[in-house]
Formats: C-alpha cells, sequence, structure tokens
C-alpha cells in the first residue's frame, strides 16, 4: 500500500510500487496535467512537486513516494499561504501563471505545466534571479513549440513586484 | 499509453534501513534502486523491469557527505543536486562540482546519485565517474563478507565484476592543498544533453608550471579512463592552454572511440584538443 497526499488529500493506493508516478496521477488518479511525452527525463513535462521540490514523475517510481507530499499544476498554489501565492483569482493561484497569462505565454500547452511546476519552487526560493538564471532552471524544460523567449518573459514579469520592492 | 514495464506484475519495493540490509536483499534477487534515472528508463532499452528493488534512500550511512581537510566522504545516495550545492567554491574539487552541478538538467540532478552515476555500467557519459577518476577518488564497497576499497580507475576497469553481490557505499577523494582542476563537457546543445567527450584534469600549478597533471577522458570510450600519454607530456611543462591542445592533438591515436547516434566515434576524440585547452584555461583561470 502507497500512502500519499496529492494536491492536499491523503491516499492509500495499492498499486506496482515501480509505476512511474505519471502513470499513477494520469491514469489512476485522473490528474492530466503532467504530461508523460519522452519518458526519459529530458524534456520536464511531467514535472512535479514531491515534498516542494520539483521532480521528474516519469522517472519517479510510484513507491518513492510513499508518505510524502506530492503537487500537481492542478494543485499549484492552492495550499500555499497568501505571501507565497496570492490567491486572488481562483483558477489562476500563482503570480507565474497569471503573468503566463499576461505574456501570452501559452502556446500548445504540452509543455506548459512542467514549465510552471519546475520554474514556480525556483523563482519563490530566489526571487532575485535574472533573466539567464531562469534560463539555465529551464535546462530540462523543452519547448516544441520553441516559445522559450515569451516563457521567459512570463517568468521574469512574475518576479518584478518583488524585485522592485527590494530596490 | 504507459509503457510495457508498468503493468508488470508482483514487483516489490523493499525500503531497507542498514547497508546489511539492503546486501540480504540484494543476496536474496533484489536489484539496488538509487535515483531510479537509469532503472527507470529500462524498458526504452528493452530491458524488463520486474522482480524486487531495494531502495536506498532510506540508509542514513549513504546519504553523509562529509568534508574534512584530509579528505572529502560522500555517501552513494547524494545527489547530483546536492553535491554542487556542497562543493561549490572548493578549488580541490572543482571537477566534482562541476560535473555535478552540469551533468543531465535540473529534475535529473536532484533525483541521479552519485552511486548511481558510477553503478550504471552501460552508462558512457558519466560526468561523476570521469570526474572521480581525475581526483584520484577510493570507492568503498560493502558486501555481506565486509568491506573494501578499491582505486577509481580499478573500479570502473572492472566494475561488472566487482557489482555482482556488492554496495557502492560511497567515495572518498583525498584533499591535496594547492591542486586545482577542471571539468569540461560538450554536450550537443548548450545544456541538458550528455556529453559527447569530457575532459576532467587537476594538476598542481606552481610558478606557471604544471605538475602531477592527471587527466580523465570520459564519453569518447565506453568506459571514462585517464589518459597517460598526455598526462606524461603536460608533467612540469608551462601551464599553456593552446600548446596542451596540440599536444593532446598528438595523442588521440590511444583511443578506439565509440560510435553512437548523437555522434561518430571520430567526433568524439576529434574535439579533445579543444576540450583539453578549455580546461587548461579554467586551471588557469583559477589559479
Ligand atoms: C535525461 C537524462 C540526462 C542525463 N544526463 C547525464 C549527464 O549529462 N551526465 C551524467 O553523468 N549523467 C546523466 N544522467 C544520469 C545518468 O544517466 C544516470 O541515470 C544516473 O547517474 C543514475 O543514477 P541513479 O541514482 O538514478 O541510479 P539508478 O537508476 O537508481 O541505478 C542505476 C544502476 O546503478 C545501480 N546502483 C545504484 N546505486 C548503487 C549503489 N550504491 N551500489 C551498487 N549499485 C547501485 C542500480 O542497481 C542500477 O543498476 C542523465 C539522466 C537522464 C535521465
Amino acid at each position: 500500500m502507497i500512502r500519499l497526499r496529492v494536491n492536499g488529500e491523503p491516499l492509500a493506493l495499492d498499486l506496482d510500487p515501480m509505476t512511474p508516478l505519471v502513470d499513477l496521477l494520469r491514469r489512476d488518479l485522473g490528474l492530466t496535467g503532467a504530461k508523460a511525452v519522452c519518458r526519459e527525463g529530458f524534456c520536464g513535462a511531467c514535472t512535479v512537486h514531491v515534498d516542494g521540490e520539483p521532480r521528474l514523475a516519469c522517472l519517479t517510481p510510484a513507491g518513492l513516494v510513499d508518505g510524502r507530499e506530492v503537487v500537481t499544476i492542478e494543485g499549484l498554489g492552492r495550499n500555499a499561504p497568501p505571501s507565497v501565492a496570492p490567491v486572488d483569482d481562483a483558477a489562476l493561484p500563482t503570480a507565474l501563471q497569471r503573468a503566463m497569462l499576461e505574456e501570452d505565454a501559452v502556446q500548445c500547452g504540452m509543455c506548459f505545466p512542467g514549465m510552471v511546476m519546475a520554474l514556480a519552487p525556483v523563482l519563490e526560493a530566489e526571487p532575485s534571479m535574472d533573466r539567464e538564471a531562469i534560463r539555465r532552471a529551464m535546462t530540462g524544460n523543452l519547448c516544441r513549440c520553441t516559445g522559450y523567449e515569451r516563457i521567459l518573459d512570463a517568468a521574469v514579469l512574475a518576479l518584478r513586484p518583488q524585485q522592485e520592492a527590494a530596490e | 499509453m504507459p509503457p510495457a514495464n508498468s503493468s508488470a506484475e508482483s514487483r516489490r519495493l523493499l525500503t531497507p534501513a542498514t547497508i546489511p540490509a539492503a546486501l540480504e536483499a540484494q543476496a536474496a534477487g533484489a536489484r539496488l534502486l538509487a535515483g531510479g534515472t537509469w532503472l527507470m528508463r529500462s524498458a526504452l532499452r528493452d530491458e524488463p523491469l520486474t522482480g524486487a528493488f531495494a531502495s536506498l534512500h532510506a540508509i542514513p550511512a549513504l546519504s553523509r557527505l562529509d568534508l574534512t581537510p584530509e579528505a572529502a566522504e560522500i555517501g552513494a545516495a547524494v545527489t547530483h543536486a546536492r553535491l554542487a550545492e556542497a562543493l561549490a567554491g572548493i578549488p580541490e574539487l572543482a571537477p566534482l562540482a562541476v560535473a555535478a552541478g552540469a551533468s543531465a538538467n535540473p529534475g535529473v540532478r536532484r533525483a541521479a546519485t552519485l552511486g548511481g552515476n558510477l553503478c550504471a555500467t552501460e552508462f558512457p557519459a558519466a560526468d561523476l565517474a570521469c570526474a572521480l577518476l581525475a581526483l584520484e577518488a577510493d570507492v568503498d564497497l560493502e558486501r555481506l563478507s565486509g568491506p573494501g576499497r578499491v582505486y577509481m580507475a580499478q573500479f570502473l576497469a572492472r566494475r561488472e565484476a566487482l557489482l555482482p553481490g556488492a554496495l557502492v557505499a560511497g567515495v572518498r577523494i583525498p584533499r591535496r592543498a594547492g591542486r586545482l582542476g577542471a571539468h569540461v563537457r560538450l554536450p550537443l546543445r548548450k545544456a541538458g544533453d550528455y556529453p559527447v567527450a569530457i575532459v576532467s584534469l587537476t594538476a598542481e600549478v606552481a610558478d606557471g608550471r604544471l605538475s602531477r597533471p592527471v587527466i580523465a577522458v570520459g564519453s569518447v570510450e565506453p568506459v571514462a579512463r585517464r589518459w597517460a600519454e598526455l598526462e606524461a607530456a603536460l608533467d612540469g611543462v608551462s601551464l599553456d592552454p593552446a600548446a596542451g591542445a596540440s599536444a593532446a592533438a598528438g595523442l588521440l591515436s590511444s583511443f578506439s572511440p565509440r560510435e553512437g547516434i548523437e555522434a561518430p566515434g571520430w567526433y568524439r576524440a576529434e574535439v579533445l584538443p579543444a576540450l583539453v585547452r578549455r580546461a587548461l584555461a579554467a586551471l588557469e583561470a583559477s589559479a
């Protein structure tokens, strides 16, 4: 039995412990935000948070998340304190997601949940990041529409209020 | 569609809390599981992932990272990300810090471990293995019959024979004051790819001269190895990146480079002089 919390909800699942976490999420829980695109750790489209850290769900055996807290794009920000993620728009709980919308950064949408999940905690931990540092943090997230610059614009925009406040 | 391996029946995951318990599980047929970044891709290599697995993450001794003035002792379950952070700014350990911080991508680095990098025997582009060769590390092995220590070069050359029935507990890297190092890799994209070739180098630098250089080459042949001819050629000569690259260009014939989908063998060897130049330039900059 694998016991874990997914987006705040406690679960106990009886399944093969070597099932990739991305299959547990998509197939067993119907959470299809994380995409199983390359299944070899190169594209980042399956990125979710395990105990707050971005992890590649395609390479994570379900058994290794026993006792841990998993957050998917569907749950991002919803349980975070308002100081971190002001919940002024229930549909777009984080500044990063709002900035993605504002910059019209989403193209086909395949890479996008993974991009957000990879960037959100990194930007939160290091709000002083510049464009180059954000680019490095995106190394493991491929966008096949090649929309990188707009995604970067959005990440820079998301950090602007904090960077201006710090000036 | 999930790959075939996720429908395999009766796979079990054990979480031993001690090294002896992991070795017992292994003796009973379980495969050791560290970060899973190699094992979880088995289906893509047409290798079925069946049976029992023993995760190493709950064994505290394998997560140690002790830095003393004499040595760095690093447990096998330490991740690339943790290594890069812990070793940043330590000049004599630079090859390992750079290898850990530049390999793969951030998501892989948060999961992949030092032990997994050394024990994924079919993986020729292992950055940590190459850096540890240049750092003249020792590998600590544990078996049910007791512990043992082997030189990194010996471990890499003989690991297919050493690993059955054994667990890599960690590595010990001697810290030699005054020694500098560099790790240079050539991925096809700027980052996020496997390196086509790797050069890891350590040496003492005094009065602008190199002494006792140790030079390791990874990803060119199936297993990383030292470049003894170049070490001999550069010992005692002045630290001159361009001259070092010329010396390297004259010593390529000892390599039997591997073919691969991302690069042909000849290319892997041809880029080595440029990587040697970059490694020496990095050494010069840190001197
Ligand atoms: C997209 C991607 C890109 C990558 N790029 C690079 C790169 O550029 N450079 C690089 O160096 N690496 C790279 N890697 C990582 C590398 O390919 C391996 O996946 C990784 O090093 C394996 O570590 P792991 O902890 O995940 O091992 P696992 O997958 O858990 O195990 C690998 C093997 O080692 C054995 N094993 C693990 N730990 C031990 C131990 N302590 N004792 C004995 N046996 C053990 C296992 O039984 C298994 O056979 C990349 C990986 C991915 C997915």
